[in-house]
């Protein structure tokens, strides 16, 4: 690990903002759980008695509890102690793309790992993700720090672990020189 | 499904530099194809298990294709697909897989079966056929050595006077099948809890919280020493002492239940057996082989598992057996899916 | 049956011998518990070939060594980067977590591994001693029994939610409600699964684990430079050497008592056949804060928050040993194989195994105890140099977390679309976080759920829908009011320091 990967002290910490909460925000679980409740209800309504007690009894209680967390909010909103925006979730404003990169890429390295492989894949993942995330400085360190990781992990879960993921060119590679 | 108590016995060539013990020739897991087959199989054969790796099924498999990929010259991959009791196997396979005969299923033609009574699979049920059975394990009731019954006819009295509940390991399992088709020839009640898993199964039985459970027999045989057999579902009884030479349910009640039998067979896409009757020869050809080998009777009995449950059979044979199965599943049905009368009565006294 | 010491102290000089055996398999374990998704079972499963070639008593002792050591691995990644490798640890970061952001991390780490090795420790000894009679547990603990013990461990939703009730019963219902998904346990009938076919037995654990804890995380952190607070980088930069291990030690060894019981605590739930390590870590914790006189600091860093769950899962590992043993009743997975292999070689459990081969019916305590004992050694190294993981910056750790958490969601079944699973906790996990909800509040309801409902729908299967059975039975009916006392006493002692301060205001 170098100074630069450990974070050395005078990298600048940068506090973390405390934004105002917002309640629509907040009603994203509970309205979630509400939807998620009725869908449920609708698939166990032809099912036998041992498939439903449990579950009626558990989303009833989520169903009330939602119900009273979101009006308590929709007062809060009204009385203006609360914002109607979704500040409290995607704050800081400047990570906003970065986050919607990082997941972009999560998507994509799980979507494509039945192709490429493991090793590949994660190779990829892990040198796009960090060069996002530090907005391209340190390319040489982070093209070493990701393949070592990638041969990293294939060691250990391809080839000590045996994981059974898909094979990509690497491992068949590898399989064939080993 | 007894499907804990076996073991793997070389799964995964597993590297470990830590464990300073390892001789790396104990795991060795088998050899690289030879080039010389014959133009089949020409590639590995890839085998859909539908439970997990590890249970009973596993280990059948591997003593079989343990002989058997010295006759084909190939290897087996086993996939293990263990979910929705079985159901994510087939669809997966019948889904996916190739039908050049290259890939194969096997599983429990018992409790997957009944799996189509109950629910239907995304197929038709004629689009995959077994073709060949290597075991036949008769379901039979047991109950805990410290329990305080003792022959098949305390029970039965017992579940005259009150209903009894016994453990199964599911609902739909040729065994839970078993009792209850025992309790309406006998007039008494048997209600079945499901433990999922031999495991559980037993373990409901050991701890009293039931006071007797429905397994096939290889479950019990090797847990003889807490468990003792009191009768079980076939025309024979091929384990004799093993099973404490529990009486036929048949012969004891005059009853004239079919052999609940668990039995693992292999499967194929019935176009595999339509495009490649050649190919469906050289493996059901050689499967007869490896189980008459000395080889495969010795591994099988050093892997303590019983002898006498291994009861090859054919196309016919397996036909048979479903057409049986589903026959007696869509006798109980509704209790399969949970809607018996009693239970929508009660379910409608619930509401009202 | 009856305990002979000179038997113990015997064997005890004896298994040291087995240390060229116990020692790579602490490695190894300590290893395969950190990685999120691999258990201790698995890996046997994996060495199982070896375990049987091996002479039995050497092959016991390894497994033994895997077992006990992955307990204790698991605890690093919960407290160094919050991911709760398996269900065991899922209760770890609560108070690991909070303290490794203060820059606590070498101590939270020394605090986990010693409570680790002394609940192990204790319990062993305990079991050893008592095993003839705790063995009987497993006879009284059934399905209406069990409920109540689930309602024990669920009950922590409550007590987490201190801060804002409403919230946090909303979070934990809601992960109730995610935990029903998928067959029941009698008829199978798939209930709420989106039409997923990998969805029919339920929300597979280590999935809904990795993304709740690891990958919301990681999302979260990379507005900020480490995972750690300004202060909390502050100390760890500053901080050198032993002295944060050192002081680790001897915060845990003052609060000896804790330990005992919440490890205690652990042993009875893990002898019983089913339970385990996840049940047992919630309950643990759930009892600490309860009687604890500082419940408001759990959840901020608080040492007994991590001794709790720590010492009581350690403990679940002798517990299952002893209906193993005495009944040939494997309570878990782990110990299922351990019969597997002991069967294997003939040997056949329950009293004539202590009669006739004393020396391997309790080999398997001294081993453990040798394995914690020789484990002793590891706590300074592990914690010393594990903890400065915490330092290094979010931006390469992030992506290193999500990948390599997204490998634990798969291996446990081998499917794609576990790590979509995965990722959509993550999301779930994120929102919530963001927005106020407990991801551990959402995470009991899953794991929990799932095992309320079991019990639950048997009990009743069993009395053919009589709902009466669940006060049906002595012990339940006693467990019962140990439990309304356990909810009622928190809100007792409220009302009463209320009381006083307002009296002496």
């Amino acid at each position: 690990m170098t100074e630069e990967a450990l974070g050395g002290a005078n990298a600048a910490a940068k506090p973390l903002q405390k934004p105002r909460r917002s309640a629509s925000a907040e009603m994203i679980i509970p309205v979630a759980g509400i939807v998620f409740t009725i869908y449920y209800f609708s698939t166990v309504w032809e099912a036998p008695w041992t498939a439903q007690v449990s579950s009626f009894f558990v989303g009833c209680i989520l169903i009330l509890c939602s119900v009273a967390v979101i009006v308590r909010l929709a007062l809060a909103a009204r009385r203006g102690t609360m914002t109607l925006d979704l500040e409290t979730l995607i704050a800081p404003r400047n990570f906003i793309v970065k986050r919607l990169a990082l997941l972009a890429l999560t998507i994509g390295y799980i979507f494509v790992i039945r192709w490429f492989g493991f090793t590949l894949t994660t190779f990829i993942f892990l040198m796009l993700a960090m060069l996002v995330l530090n907005e391209g400085r340190h390319p040489k360190l982070i093209v070493a720090l990701s393949t070592v990781l990638a041969l990293g992990g294939w060691l250990l879960f391809v080839v000590a672990f045996e994981v059974r993921f898909p094979a990509g060119l690497f491992e068949t590679l590898m399989r064939g020189i080993l | 499904m007894s499907d804990d108590y076996l073991f793997e016995l070389h799964r995964r060539r597993f590297l470990m530099g830590t464990v300073a013990t390892i001789t790396a020739g104990i795991l060795s897991s088998g050899r690289i194809a030879d080039a010389y087959a014959a133009d089949f199989p020409s590639k590995n054969i890839k085998v859909y298990i539908p439970t997990r790796q590890g249970g009973g099924a596993d280990l059948n498999l591997q003593l079989v294709t343990g002989v058997w990929k010295k006759l084909l010259k190939i290897n087996f991959e086993p996939v293990f697909q263990p979910g929705a009791a079985g159901r994510v196997a087939y669809e997966q396979y019948m889904g996916k897989a190739s039908s050049d005969g290259h890939e194969l299923l096997f599983g429990n033609m018992g409790p997957e079966v009944l799996n189509w009574v109950v629910k239907k699979p995304t197929f038709p049920l004629d689009a995959y056929r077994y073709f060949f059975r290597v075991d036949s394990d008769p379901s039979i009731i047991y109950i805990s050595r410290r329990s305080k019954f003792k022959t098949i006819e305390d029970i039965v009295a017992a579940g005259k006077k009150e209903t009894l509940n016994f453990a199964t390991s599911r609902i739909a399992h040729p065994a839970t099948i078993g009792v209850l088709a025992l309790g309406k020839a006998t007039g008494a009640k048997f209600n079945p809890i499901p433990f999922s898993g031999g495991r559980n199964t037993r373990n409901a039985v050991a701890t009293g919280e039931v006071p007797f459970g429905a397994l096939p027999s290889a479950s019990i045989v090797i847990q003889q020493k807490n468990f003792k057999a009191l009768a079980l579902f076939d025309d024979k009884n091929v384990l004799g002492g093993k099973i404490d030479n529990a009486p036929l349910v048949n012969a004891k009640f005059g009853t004239k239940l079919p052999p609940l039998v668990s039995a693992r067979a292999f499967a194929v896409k019935a176009e595999t057996i339509q495009k490649y009757p050649d190919r469906m020869k050289i493996l059901e050809d050689t499967l007869r082989k490896v189980v008459a080998t000395e080889e495969y009777k010795q591994a099988v009995i050093k892997a303590k598992a019983p002898w006498e449950l291994i009861s090859p059979g054919g196309q016919k044979e397996c036909a048979e057996y479903v057409k049986n199965i589903l026959a007696i599943g869509e006798e109980y049905g509704d209790l399969l899916r949970g809607a018996s009368a009693k239970e929508a009565a009660k379910k409608k006294k619930k509401k009202g | 049956m009856e305990f002979d010491p000179r038997i113990f102290i015997e064997l005890f000089a004896e298994t040291i011998q087995y240390w060229w055996v116990i020692v790579p398999s602490i490695v190894l374990g300590l290893v395969v518990g950190a990685i999120p998704g691999f258990s201790a079972a698995n890996t046997i499963i994996m060495l199982l070939p070896l375990a049987i070639v091996l002479p039995i008593d050497v092959g016991f002792v390894a497994m033994i060594a895997i077992y006990c050591s992955s307990r204790m691995g698991a605890g690093i990644p919960a407290i160094l980067v919050n991911i709760p490798g398996t269900a065991g640890a899922a209760a770890t970061p609560l108070d690991g977590y909070p303290m490794t952001q203060q820059g606590r991390g070498q101590q939270a780490l020394a605090i986990s591994f010693t409570s680790s090795v002394l609940g192990g420790l204790i319990t062993t000894v305990v079991a050893l001693i008592a095993m003839p009679w705790l063995a009987e547990v497993a006879f009284y603990l059934h399905s209406v029994e069990m409920i109540v013990v689930m309602l024990f461990g669920i009950s922590l939703i409550a007590t987490i939610a201190t801060g804002d009730t409403l919230k946090g019963l909303t979070a934990g219902f809601f992960g109730l409600m995610i935990g029903a998904i998928g067959a029941d346990v009698v008829y199978e009938m798939p209930r709420g699964s989106m039409g997923f076919l990998e969805l029919y037995d339920g929300i597979p654990l280590i999935p809904a684990l990795v993304g709740l804890f690891a990958i919301s995380e990681a999302f979260i952190v990379i507005d900020r430079d480490t995972i750690l607070t300004e202060r909390g980088r502050a100390a760890v930069l500053h901080s050198t050497g032993w002295a944060p291990t050192i002081e680790g030690v001897r915060e845990t060894l003052k609060r000896w008592w804790h330990v005992v019981w919440t490890s205690i605590i652990g042993l009875f739930i893990g002898i019983i056949p089913g339970a385990g390590a996840a049940i047992a870590s919630f309950v643990a914790y759930q009892q600490s804060k309860t009687y604890s006189k500082t419940p408001e600091l759990y959840g901020t860093g608080h040492i007994e928050g991590l001794i709790a769950p720590e010492a009581a899962n350690n403990g679940v590992t002798s517990g299952t040993l002893v209906p193993l043993l005495i009944l040939g009743i494997p309570g878990g997975a782990t110990a299922a194989i351990m019969l597997v292999v002991l069967q294997y070689h003939n040997v056949t459990m329950g009293t004539d195994l202590f009669v006739n081969n004393p020396k391997l019916a309790y080999l398997p305590f001294t081993a453990m105890a040798v394995t914690y004992f020789l484990m002793i050694f590891t706590i300074p190294l592990l914690a010393r140099y594990m903890s400065h993981v915490t330092v290094v910056r979010t931006v390469y750790m992030a992506p290193v977390v999500i990948a390599f958490t997204l490998v634990g969601a798969f291996v446990s079944r081998d499917y794609i679309f576990d790590m979509y699973l995965a990722l959509a906790f993550g999301v779930i996990g994120y929102i919530a976080r963001r927005t106020g909800y407990h991801v551990a509040a959402i995470l009991i309801g899953v794991i929990l759920g799932p095992l309320l409902e079991t019990y639950f729908i048997r009990a009743l299967k069993m009395s053919q829908g009589d709902i009466s059975v669940l006060f049906s039975s002595t012990l339940g009916n006693i467990l019962w009011v140990c439990l309304f006392l356990n909810l009622a006493i928190p809100i007792w002692f409220e009302r009463r320091n209320g009381r006083r301060k307002v009296r002496s205001a």
